[in-house]
């Protein structure tokens, strides 16, 4: 039999069983769709999460307090709630005299209650050097950054983010000139950030109060050591040759030896890539693996109808046998039935997949102001026809060689 | 065109053997029309599934067109049925959803023949058995003696030498069997080779000869004297 006839074969039968080839078809749609939108996420994630770090400049080095054990991605002692004190000015100063570090600004960070009029928001602040503006690429899109003397003379200013300003002063009143009160201290508003959404390491830049560092230390937190230290590299050197000089001098400065015993974590932009990578990369396949097991389950479905439809057309399986078909002809006749309804079911799942994609992407766009990356890999695309035709072979082989094998004698007395 | 010698069929059945064909002798030459007859469970519908090929013999030689079964794979028996055999069932074997056009076309779409060809073939195996109007009809709407005048037209598309009719009349009325039987008649005054099984002695009545089978031996094989006639009547 060629091709061509029993591909009109199958699809004359399909066609005339529509509702069951539909409903048959939903478990392939279904699970096709699941996969094409979970690795679709976990690739908009992926994009998102690293657009993230790489926006904040490839030549940054983070010095964190505290130690890390050594593993390259366990977390350091710091951001696990231990109160580490090791990281001071007198780092700081000697990291400015490197050659090869133009910029090293210091952080610090809380939380309050910020209270303009009536609004009282509880947020968390930063104080940090007049420099930090424009070594991580956060520029105001009002007004203006505090400067080097206001950090020097202790003045009480503050640049917010964006919308923590409108939160504060509502769409139509100007923050810039007001006064904002912060852990009960009178802070002139001179700058609102540009909007720049949950930054990396879940620091969401939108809701923040920036005040200069002297401030935050003497008056709010009552420290002199520092939160992080963020370092950047001259471009003319090599990143792992700054990172190995700044290691140098956080020993040399603490006096440490034995290199296991590092009280600082020190992370760049290729690390925190590198962790997140990985992350990012098992939640997608993890999120994918979820999916697939709808398409086993999807293509089980698929067995058991045939299957059915065998028995069913045991009688249509002799006369055809009767009448010249051989147990290789009845075989195509169903494998092409299954990859059909698995192939068109495919179809189905990849543009219901590509739908809710573009509805997330939408909504996430939209209504959540999530600078959501829409992704649609070809990938899934491929996966997705690729999955689907040999669900259809593999979940039909076992139907269509029952159906090829049957005896026509057998098959012409089933009743 | 028929050749069989000593042909035994056993079917082995959880160890016991149950023997439903021994030592059946006999030959069928082109262009007859043969009755085999015989009470139900003798053999005749086990004897007629060898002959067309839909089962093999267990012992004793069977030579169709001069080519034993025992030298031929079941791919080549298969290409067989569908070019030198017709069938035609008791319980017609028609896919009710299909068209008449449909159903009668099944045997090409086996063959050889090109796709440009079929429609030409299909029209004249259904102007033959007096359908022509009905040809885009759904079988599943056809009275049962259209049906099996349908079955008879698939039988006849390929243009087979041999014409295996199992019981063709048995669900039918007498007016539809009666018509059956004259298209029957007519193709075998055209030259072809009726085989037909019945335990009707009315049915069997039209062929030339009757090989009656008894618990799975011959009974007998005699020309018939009496023939009936396309009316039904006797000669």
């Amino acid at each position: 039999m060629l091709f061509r006839d029993a591909f009109k074969t199958s699809t004359r039968s399909l066609a005339h069983g529509k509702m069951r080839s539909v409903l048959t078809m939903l478990g392939i749609v279904i699970g096709i769709a699941s996969v094409i939108i979970l690795m679709s996420i976990g690739q908009s994630a992926q994009d998102l999460i690293l657009n993230q770090v790489q926006g904040i400049g490839s030549n940054l080095i983070f010095v964190v307090p505290g130690g890390s054990g050594g593993g390259k991605f366990s977390a350091p002692a710091s951001s696990q709630g231990i109160i580490i004190t090791s990281l001071v000015q007198r780092d700081v100063d000697a990291f400015i005299r490197e050659p090869s570090i133009t910029a090293a600004v210091p952080e610090v960070r809380g939380q309050a209650q910020v209270v303009y009029d009536n609004n009282n928001i509880n947020v968390g602040y930063e104080g940090t050097e007049a420099e930090f503006f424009t070594v991580r690429n956060m520029p105001v899109g009002k007004g203006q950054t505090f400067t080097k003397g206001d950090v020097e003379s202790g003045a009480h200013v503050a640049v917010i983010g964006p919308v923590l300003a409108t939160k504060l002063f509502g769409a139509h009143l100007d923050p810039i000139g007001k006064t904002i009160r912060l852990k009960d201290i009178s802070f002139r508003v001179v700058g609102v950030l540009a909007k720049g959404g949950t930054g990396a390491f879940g620091v969401d830049q939108d809701n923040i109060v920036i005040i200069p560092l002297t401030v935050a230390q003497r008056q709010m937190l009552g420290t002199t050591y520092f939160g992080d230290v963020i370092i950047e590299a001259d471009p003319d050197y090599d990143i792992n040759f700054v990172k190995s000089r700044v290691t140098f001098v956080l020993r040399q400065n603490h006096a440490i030896t034995d290199p296991s015993k590092d009280d600082f974590t020190i992370r760049t932009q290729e690390d925190a890539l590198a962790i997140l990578g990985n992350i990012t990369s098992i939640l997608t396949l993890f999120l994918a693996a979820i999916a697939s097991i709808s398409l086993i389950v999807g293509g089980i479905g698929i067995m058991n109808i045939m299957l059915v439809s065998v028995t069913e057309r045991t009688r249509e399986i002799g006369l055809r046998k009767a009448v010249g078909a051989t147990d290789r002809d009845i075989l195509q006749q169903f494998l092409i039935e299954s990859v059909l309804l698995t192939s068109v079911g495919g179809v189905v799942g990849i543009v219901l997949g590509a739908a809710v994609v573009g509805l997330i992407y939408f909504v996430l766009s939209n209504f959540f102001s999530i600078g959501w990356v829409f992704a649609f890999p070809v990938s899934a695309v491929l996966l997705g026809l690729g999955v689907s035709t040999i669900a259809g072979l593999v979940f039909g082989i076992y139907p269509a060689r029952k159906a090829g094998k049957k005896n026509p004698i057998d098959a012409l007395r089933y009743e | 065109m028929i050749d069989i010698r000593g042909l035994q069929k056993e079917y082995t059945d959880e160890e016991t053997p149950t023997v439903a064909l021994q030592s059946v002798t006999f030959s069928i030459a082109k262009g007859e029309f043969v009755s085999i007859m015989g009470p139900s469970g003798s053999g005749k519908s086990t004897l007629l599934q060898i002959l067309s090929f839909l089962d093999r013999p267990t012992g004793g030689t069977y030579t169709f067109q001069g080519k034993s079964i025992d030298d031929m794979t079941d791919q080549e028996l298969a290409h067989v049925r569908n070019k030198d055999m017709g069938f035609v069932f008791q319980s017609f074997n028609l896919l009710s959803r299909l068209s008449v056009y449909d159903n009668v076309e099944i045997p090409l779409l086996y063959s050889d023949i090109l796709a440009g060809e079929r429609t030409g073939l299909v029209e004249k195996a259904v102007r033959a058995v007096g359908l022509e109007d009905k040809l885009y009809t759904e079988a599943g709407k056809l009275s049962g003696g259209q049906k099996q005048r349908v079955a008879i037209a698939r039988a006849l598309v390929t243009d087979p030498n041999v014409i295996f009719a199992d019981e063709p009349t048995g669900n039918l009325d007498s007016k539809s069997g009666l018509q059956i039987m004259e298209i029957l008649e007519a193709l075998h005054e055209k030259g072809r080779t009726v085989i037909l099984v019945t335990h009707e002695t009315q049915t069997a009545e039209f062929a030339d000869r009757i090989i009656r089978v008894k618990d799975g031996m011959i009974e007998s094989d005699e020309p018939i004297q009496n023939k009936r006639i396309h009316n039904g009547a006797l000669k």
